[in-house]
């Protein structure tokens, strides 16, 4: 029986930046999107939610993301839910404790839009887009003009 | 007379102790600082350098009890706490922190290194009163020094410590590589589109104002300063910095005392002199008013007089 239902994909970053880089990257895909500045922000919508797929940053304030992921996998449902580090701390030790905690992927800041698409559309089942299908920004002036 | 209100490093090396005859006018010890206000110690880090302070805590009047706050768990951060007298003597009471989801965690983690065959006793012999502190919202106090963790760019959990205490603000990070994220950005901007690198530029901007907000006026800030320009070209991505940006990242946070600290344990006195004598060119032809130290073992700083 085929899933119809939408992905939901959520980042924890404490960049509102960064975030927007996230949303403006996924726009075109089919799912929905939703952003938290920090772990503390986060935390109650995990304790309820079960993400498709986790963006996960490592320095935040408050809890860093590795700290973060260890407490995640103690709630029953977020034992497998996919997460990938995307960071700017590139160390060898974070990527093994990040493997350890069951990261599927680890991935150095920054990122291209196509590169967020990609890892969207591998990790969570969702259908590329057309890759000669505008960017957003395309859109926007194209609707604007 | 009112007593003395300090700050005294005991211990200023990176990585590993280096107890040799031409480092010595700087210091062997690994990580560890003491701060004192109104009788109340403040330890932050517990490398080798914790060991003198605590042969000297137990000769002293009137102190039974410290508080040890630690930005990591690697060797040269904990080494010395295995042998910190005050931990093991009953009417002492010892308080940790360090990073860590819970108490049990930060137990668990400073208690791996006193365990057969690596050492010959283990933590049960502590018998002082040994407590685990915990933070809220990273934020917690100890007498008179109200204490914030922050996130630091270093292997694993690594925190860095910004204090405040009678007014004045010391800013505590041991081991960070600054600017790791600008050098990975410069590497990868040919390829980005122009809306790309509109909010990549945007995000670099945003993480450097946050990471300058959080030492930004420190009366004082002790920092990594391992690496010279060369080599740190080789040991990109150890977790630490080259000293000149960490100069650098001082004056523009407006810091008024910078330390220079964690020192690579390759660098013998006359080395550590000649980066020391760069460090403040660097400030005078930038003609900041920031004063740049080299921390050195067994140097004191008057909390009151900064």
């Amino acid at each position: 029986m085929a899933n119809d239902k939408i992905p939901t994909i959520v980042v924890v970053d404490d960049s509102a930046t960064s975030i927007s880089l996230y949303q403006f990257s996924i726009e075109p895909l089919a799912v929905n999107f939703i952003g938290f500045k920090s772990p503390a922000e986060a935390f109650p919508y995990l304790q309820e939610h079960t993400p498709d797929l986790l963006f996960l940053d490592i320095i935040m304030p408050g809890m860093d993301g590795l700290t973060f992921l260890r407490r995640l996998r103690t709630l029953a449902h977020q034992k497998n839910t996919s997460v990938i580090m995307v960071t700017s701390k590139d160390y060898a030790q974070d990527r093994y404790i990040a493997k350890q905690l069951g990261a599927l992927d680890f991935v150095i800041k920054p990122l291209r839009f196509k590169e967020i698409r990609e890892l969207v559309c591998k990790h969570a089942a969702v259908v590329p887009v057309d890759q000669t299908a505008p960017t957003p920004n395309e859109s926007a002036e194209n609707k604007s003009s | 007379m009112s007593e003395l209100n300090y700050i005294r490093f005991w211990g200023v090396r990176g990585s590993y102790p280096a107890p040799f005859g031409s480092h010595l006018r700087v210091g062997g010890n690994t990580s560890c600082i003491e701060l004192r206000a109104d009788n109340h110690v403040l330890i932050c880090d517990g490398g080798s350098g914790v060991i003198p302070l605590g042969n000297s805590l137990m000769a002293q009047q009137g102190i039974k009890e410290v508080a040890v706050i630690l930005t990591h768990y690697h060797w040269d951060h904990i080494s010395g706490l295995p042998f910190f007298v005050p931990a093991f003597v009953p009417g002492w009471k010892v308080n940790f922190f360090g990073p860590g989801d819970n108490k049990q965690e930060i137990e668990r983690r400073i208690s791996g290194q006193m365990v057969d065959p690596y050492f010959p006793v283990e933590i049960e012999t502590w018998l002082a009163d040994i407590n685990y502190l915990t933070a809220h919202e990273n934020k917690f106090e100890y007498g008179p020094f109200k204490i914030e963790c922050f996130n630091v760019h270093h292997p694993g959990s690594t925190f860095g410590y910004r204090i405040e205490v009678h007014g004045k603000v010391i800013v505590y990070i041991s081991d960070n590589e600054l600017s790791f994220i600008d050098k990975t950005i410069d590497e990868r901007k040919e390829e980005l589109d122009q809306e790309e690198w509109q909010l990549i530029y945007a995000m670099q901007l945003e993480e450097r104002v946050k990471a300058l907000d959080v030492i930004r006026d420190a009366h004082v800030f002790i920092h990594d300063a391992q690496y010279t320009p060369q080599d740190y070209a080789k040991k990109r991505g150890w977790g630490h910095s080259c000293y000149i940006d960490t100069v650098e990242f001082a004056m523009d946070a407006s810091v008024k005392n910078l330390y220079l600290f964690h020192v690579d344990p390759n660098y013998n006195d006359n080395a550590i002199e000649e980066l020391h004598r760069a460090s403040v060119k660097i400030v005078h032809d930038r003609k900041s008013e920031m004063e740049c130290h080299i921390a050195r073992e067994g140097l004191i700083i008057d909390l009151d007089n900064l």
